[in-house]
């Protein structure tokens, strides 16, 4: 390894180093606000040596992990969603009288796994990264073991992610069988040697990584306990499951299956439309359904996903940048959202049913605002990044002529209409009943209230000018097939 | 008779398809954890055939990684399913009712 190497490698050396630190500090003094801090910092100083590794990319570091600005991007955002997650859990776990520290170091051991996924050029790069990122998740969900939910939840996880790895691992057993190399350059060289047909071990095995994907983004047919473990969790780490352990999946898949092409691998890929298809159309549908936000939240995120798929399936040119940026517009809009939760939880119970949430416009307007802004940028209303986001996936989807799913995804998506607007009509009725619902009533910490300010904002500049970002991610995602 | 990885991608097949219904059929949380852990190893075995046929070690080195992970999970997954029976007195999933939409 060389001194370049290590400068690329400088943000994942940060997430790394921070988890020993927050450790260490912890067995010698323990105090919530200051692992939080600390946490903080590691993330931040991450964050800022983003443009030090910039300067080396594209850099293979052999044989696990390649540097290049891809995954620098998805590198950037997942690290934001982590500072997010970190903001909002320093306040949400301060209603709890049990030893909190330790969930800053799961935390940021996640997060490395994530960032690993999101540079991942080797199957063991792949796999590790994924457990790394699981199995702190475990943890994380079940942290408030206080509460039978939260327990239930994390058993469910467990188990959910477990089938994730093993199937996944299956998967990458059939694909080295028929390869016999580890490396994702060596499956590119496989697919541009045999341009009339795959062999079954491989397809077999790309079919089985997938599925093992699948899991973890929660798409049809794999998304049955989703609701459950949204739940479940504690909002704080809702919002991580949400955003970045499904951020990071995204990434490894889009440059997994980079060097294939759609029009030769027909079967594989009318698999992965049946997929996402039935993902638009059950999230959507069985949003309907619900009463609670957060389970509303969870299968709208199934539906999200299979929008992230159509530009996944689009492939080609514009097919990675359309995912990332939709990407970014989720991410967004899913933290506030999961952040606002998180703070009108009582300390008993998550305030998560439709109902806590009647006259939230008359007790908390600000709340009520930024909830609103995540609800109609999740919903895709013009002016907001949720709107740009669903346009550019469109577009790439046009592009490659995936006119079914395109027509699944529009018409699905207007049924999220009636949903999400439940939760907008429940928070602006009810005027002058202020004692409706069970929302604290503390008010917002200055850290989490500039995060989520931050970010509505961002919502909104990206829903007006797209074109900046839009470009940047286009220069940047550009996969060398 | 000599063994092929057809013998290998049998075996290892056979043991993971167990493994997966295991998962999907079984209601007491232990022993579908325990197939979890046969689906790891059927994994295993079949990353360790094909590296004999590849003459490559990497499959040999990546199951000494997946060994290392395979033990953190026991450790954590089971720490969770004791935190639940100390507090539910079950590890049956039919009783895992609490969340529902």
């Amino acid at each position: 390894m060389t001194a370049a190497d290590f400068q690329a490698l400088l943000p994942f050396m940060c997430v790394a180093a921070a988890a020993v630190i927050v450790m260490l500090v912890i067995s010698f003094y323990r105090n919530q606000t200051l692992s939080a801090i600390l946490t903080l910092a590691g993330l931040l100083v991450a964050l800022a040596s983003l443009p030090i590794a910039w300067s080396h990319a594209p850099r293979a570091i052999p044989p696990l992990l390649r540097v290049d600005s891809f995954a620098l991007v998805h590198l950037a955002l997942l690290l934001v969603g982590t500072v997010a997650v970190t903001v909002f859990s320093q306040r949400y776990l301060e209603k709890y009288r049990m030893e909190r520290g330790e969930f800053y170091i799961l935390l940021l051991l996640s997060a490395l796994g994530a960032l690993i996924l999101a540079a991942a050029d080797h199957f063991v790069a792949f796999f590790l990264g994924l457990e790394l990122l699981s199995v702190s998740l475990y943890v994380m969900v079940g942290y408030i073991f206080v509460k039978e939910k939260a327990l239930e939840a994390a058993v469910k996880y467990l188990f959910l992610a477990g089938l994730t790895s093993a199937l996944l691992l299956f998967g990458l057993a059939l694909i080295y069988a028929a390869l016999g190399s580890m490396e994702f350059s060596a499956l590119a060289a496989a697919v541009a040697g045999a341009p009339d047909g795959l062999s079954p071990f491989l397809v077999a095995g790309m079919l089985l990584v997938f599925a093992g994907a699948a899991f973890k983004l929660s798409v049809v047919p794999f998304h049955l306990w989703t609701p459950d473990i949204y739940q479940g969790a504690p909002a704080p780490v809702t919002a991580f499951l949400a955003t970045v352990s499904k951020g990071c999946v995204v990434a490894v898949l889009l440059r997994f299956f980079a060097p294939l092409d759609p029009a030769s691998q027909t079967g594989l890929f009318s698999a992965l439309a049946a997929v996402a298809g039935a993902s638009m159309i059950v999230g959507n549908l069985l949003a309907l359904l619900q009463d609670n936000l957060k389970r509303i939240l969870a299968y709208s995120s199934i539906a999200h996903f299979g929008y992230i798929l159509v530009a996944f399936l689009a492939g080609g040119e514009n097919g990675p940048a359309a995912a990332t940026f939709y990407l970014v517009t989720y991410f967004a809009a899913t933290l506030i959202a999961f952040g606002v939760i998180g703070y009108l939880s009582p300390t008993d119970q998550e305030a998560d049913t439709v109902a806590d949430y009647r006259g939230l416009f008359w007790r908390r307007p600000g709340s009520a605002a930024l909830l609103s802004i995540a609800i109609f940028s999740l919903l895709g209303l013009p002016l907001t990044a949720g709107f740009m986001g669903k346009f550019f996936l469109v577009a790439a989807g046009a592009a490659a002529g995936l006119w079914p799913l395109l027509i699944i995804l529009t018409v699905s998506a207007t049924l999220g209409i009636f949903y999400y607007l439940r939760i907008i009509i429940a928070m602006y009725s009810g005027e002058g009943r202020k004692s409706e619902g069970r929302t604290a009533d503390a008010p917002f910490a200055p850290t989490s209230a500039t995060v989520l300010v931050l970010l509505a904002v961002l919502l909104i500049v990206i829903g007006i000018a797209p074109e900046p970002l839009l470009a940047f991610i286009q220069a940047a995602t550009t996969l060398a097939p | 008779m000599t063994i092929g990885i057809e013998h290998i991608l049998a075996v290892s097949g056979l043991l993971f398809v167990i493994g997966f219904f295991g998962v999907l059929l079984r209601r007491n949380t232990l022993v579908v954890f325990m197939s979890l852990e046969l689906m790891l190893n059927a994994a295993m075995l079949a990353l360790v055939g094909f590296s004999f046929f590849n003459a490559t070690m990497e499959g040999n080195v990546f199951v000494l990684f997946i060994i290392a992970v395979a033990a953190a999970e026991v450790a954590v997954g089971l720490a969770i399913i004791v935190a639940l029976f100390r507090r539910r007195h079950t590890v049956q999933l039919e009783e895992l009712v609490s969340l529902k939409g």
